[in-house]
């Protein structure tokens, strides 16, 4: 009996995987095909097949959507990935990837850059600036969070710690908020909403290659992860060296949400509730199963909210990060009253 | 018993223990054998945890050494240490969604190779944990829907998992009910017997750790009070003193707590003997009277537990037979109590002279109860037995006793 139901969970754990897998191709495929110009599915075969990149749908696909979509699999993956580092780090289930400050770092620098005159001598360099000044406010946080890391031992401490650089950072942000123009702000507004818009193969290949890679890290982390479950404490007693692995698992939650910051701004939400959704859908906080998961299962919510925040209100284009709550909150809500079960 | 007697489990010198140069409990010097029953008695707050913990290598000691299996805790790689040495904490564990198979097989973590698959063998090693706590049939469960006796159990299978040496748990009992508890402590009993692993529990339940126990450790002010076996240790003026016990007292030949009680209505002379008296005695104490009693040979049970409320006694030695002498004793005892009650115990050559009480304390005016029958009690005492309240049972006597408003 005890084999069989082993066995049993298993087997659906494998179903779940193969679902995913098919499903993310599938939104892939929706994202590519839809929008203000929809492409039949037979073209899209056509333009991809010919590398034609030349006709009008071939340069729709090649230079807008493809970018686009990849974009928004692989930043809601990183941003899962993290949101579920992070959790099982806290021990707190209300614990996303920007809990430690990392955004409001990147949305600081960002605003010295678009609500300052300091940039105005390398403005034809503005939508580069934007990645890189949130890329510099993001690791500048990092480096502190690691820094504190290897100093405190105790998480809430950190946590704390993460809230109030959040603050500060916050704080700065308002005061050049409030003495900026009117139509910097409309601009720096929408940039905080996040947008997986604009994608140049450049930062594709940055954030596919170093996301991939920290994924790649993340993924052999599932073994510690479980350990930790249980607290510091039993942790250490089997055989968990709490210092590195603490190290560890900081540096790719706040690389990941870092790479995605600095592409896309503060895409608000993924990172709390996929882990969520991993763990209630394939019944078990393994985070061995978990991760694997959450990087399809962030794939596939990112990419159908952009695909949302593009088709509604078409031409105009929403704020992902109002979608992804808009839709996501109540769906997790739901998950949760259900189970009755919390983290 | 087994072989491994003589060996040194967990041995400290000069070990002072507690948080960034906050001593809590020092000069810790103990030597705990392999494949002993280990107890750590102490007030709450003497530091049990904190040695608990700095013997796991969970907290660093602030001074001394502590050798585990003869070696420094420093000389230990993480993962060898957690094949040697598990731990049941008091901390809440709140993993999220497991079945109690997948927890246990958490503690195949120092086992299992880098992404933590597990082997047939590391399955047959989950298995034999929890049918070591007797749970074998909780596997399939899902981890939140046991119940805290269930869950400690599981927790234990968790730490048998990791295939240890030596097992160290804080405070096994905390929270669970009678029947757990005695099934979790028979548990770690069986674990230490059969299979010879060396258990450091912390205990609250002296009577418990006396039975259990190779050795105990007393902790308390700050130190250790001492180390040994039980029977050398737990005596009743260490354990008074261990607890600063006000309200009970130990005895170690009952191996148990008996209460004091409030002592404030007044003070009762019972005549028992032949173990007819205890019973009645705790009842007495928990309605608040203060208990004289004799006279009674020191081998009685009605003696031990006299000792223990802290009544007066008059006694006798063993095997002698009671005297013109003691009763005379006895009798100035019965004349501080108002109240007589006559236990109704059996009478031999060696306490005859006990009936003798019941005449005297009527002679004397005391009030007298009797929980003898009525023909009985007419043979040894004649025809004053009128005057007697008899009573059927202990619930009568005390209602007898609160009619007369004493």
């Amino acid at each position: 009996m005890m084999d069989r139901s082993i066995s049993t969970s298993n087997r659906r754990h494998v179903l779940l995987f193969l679902l995913l897998l098919i499903t993310i191709l599938i939104c892939m495929a929706v994202n590519i095909m839809l929008g203000s110009i929809n492409i039949p599915a037979s073209n899209l075969i056509q333009i991809i097949g010919r590398h034609d990149a030349v006709s009008t749908n071939g340069f729709i696909v090649w230079n807008i959507r493809i970018p686009r979509t990849i974009a928004a699999v692989t930043g809601g993956a990183c941003l899962a990935v993290s949101g579920l580092l992070l959790q099982v780090f806290f021990r707190n289930p209300i614990v996303g990837p920007f809990i430690l400050g990392i955004s409001s770092g990147a949305t600081l620098m960002v605003s010295v850059v678009m609500l300052t005159s300091i940039s105005l001598n390398i403005v034809h360099l503005a939508p580069f600036l934007n990645t890189l000044s949130a890329l510099a406010g993001a690791v500048g946080v990092m480096a502190i969070i690691l820094v504190i890391a290897s100093r405190t031992k105790n998480p809430v401490t950190l946590l704390i710690i993460g809230l109030m650089m959040g603050y500060l950072c916050h704080a700065i942000t308002s005061v050049l908020v409030a003495f900026a123009e009117q139509e910097k702000i409309k601009g720096f507004v929408l940039w905080q909403l996040g947008s997986f818009s604009g994608f140049k193969w450049s930062e594709i290949k940055m954030l596919f290659s170093f996301g991939g890679m920290i994924l790649a890290v993340s993924l052999g982390l599932g073994k510690p992860l479980n350990a930790l479950l249980l607290g510091e404490s039993y942790a250490s007693s089997m055989g968990v060296n709490i210092r590195i692995q603490r190290l560890l698992i900081l540096f790719c939650a706040c690389a990941l949400s870092s790479m995605v910051t600095a592409v896309a701004g503060p895409v608000a939400f993924i990172g709390l509730a996929v882990p969520h959704m991993a763990r209630l859908g394939f019944a078990t906080s393994d985070n061995r199963i978990l991760l694997p998961g959450t990087i399809l299962l962030g794939g596939i919510v990112t990419s159908l909210c952009d695909l949302v925040a593009r088709l509604i209100f078409s031409p105009v284009e929403l704020p992902i990060s109002a979608v992804t709550a808009l839709f996501g909150a109540p769906i997790v809500i739901s998950l949760l009253t259900r189970q009755r079960v919390m983290a | 018993m087994n072989q491994k007697t003589g060996r040194r489990a967990i041995e400290t010198k000069g070990l002072e223990v507690g948080y960034r140069g906050n001593g809590v409990v020092s000069n810790i010097d103990l030597v705990l054998p392999m494949g002993s029953f280990i107890s750590l008695l102490g007030p709450n707050g003497a530091g049990k945890t904190t040695l608990l913990r700095s013997l796991a290598r969970l907290l660093p000691p602030l001074k001394g050494v502590i050798l585990v299996k003869e070696r420094g805790l420093e000389g230990f790689p993480s993962h060898e240490f957690a094949k040697l040495l598990s731990i049941v904490l008091t901390d809440k564990v709140q993993p999220g969604l497991f079945s109690v198979f997948e927890f246990v097989a958490l503690g195949r973590y120092p086992h299992t190779n880098f992404m933590g698959r597990l082997t047939e063998s590391d399955r047959r090693v989950i298995l034999e944990s929890l049918s070591m706590v007797h749970a074998e049939d909780l596997a399939t469960r899902r981890l939140e829907t046991l119940s805290d006796g269930e869950r400690q159990k599981v927790l234990i299978a968790r730490a048998l998992a990791q295939e240890p040496d030596i097992i160290i748990l804080d405070e096994p009992t905390l929270h669970l009910d009678l029947k757990h508890s005695m099934e979790v402590m028979a548990i770690l009993q069986e674990l230490c017997r059969k299979r010879g692993i060396t258990v450091v529990a912390s205990l609250h339940d002296v009577g418990l750790a006396a039975r259990l126990s190779d050795q105990v450790v007393l902790v308390k002010d700050g130190g250790i009070l001492g180390c040994g076996p039980p029977e050398e240790l737990l005596e009743r003026r260490t354990i008074t003193h261990l607890f600063d016990l006000v309200d009970a007292d130990f005895d170690p030949d009952l191996g148990y707590l008996e209460m004091k009680g409030s002592r404030s209505r007044g003070r009762v002379f019972v005549a028992a003997g032949m173990a007819s008296g205890a019973g009645l005695f705790r009842s007495l104490v928990r309605y608040g009277f203060f208990i004289s009693t004799g006279v009674l040979h020191e081998n009685d049970l009605d003696y031990h537990v006299a000792l223990a409320i802290g009544a007066c006694i008059a006694g006798c030695p063993p095997m002698e037979a009671i005297d013109e002498e003691r009763i005379e004793k006895a009798l100035r005892l019965v004349k501080q109590a108002p109240v007589f009650v006559d236990s109704g115990f059996k009478t031999g050559p060696l306490n005859r002279l006990n009936l003798e009480l019941v005449k005297r304390a009527l002679d004397m005016g005391c009030t007298v109860f009797s929980l003898r029958q009525a023909a009985e009690l007419e043979k040894y005492v004649g025809r004053d037995a009128t005057k007697i309240t008899l009573c059927h049972g202990i619930p009568q006597l005390l209602d007898s006793m609160e009619n007369m408003s004493l």
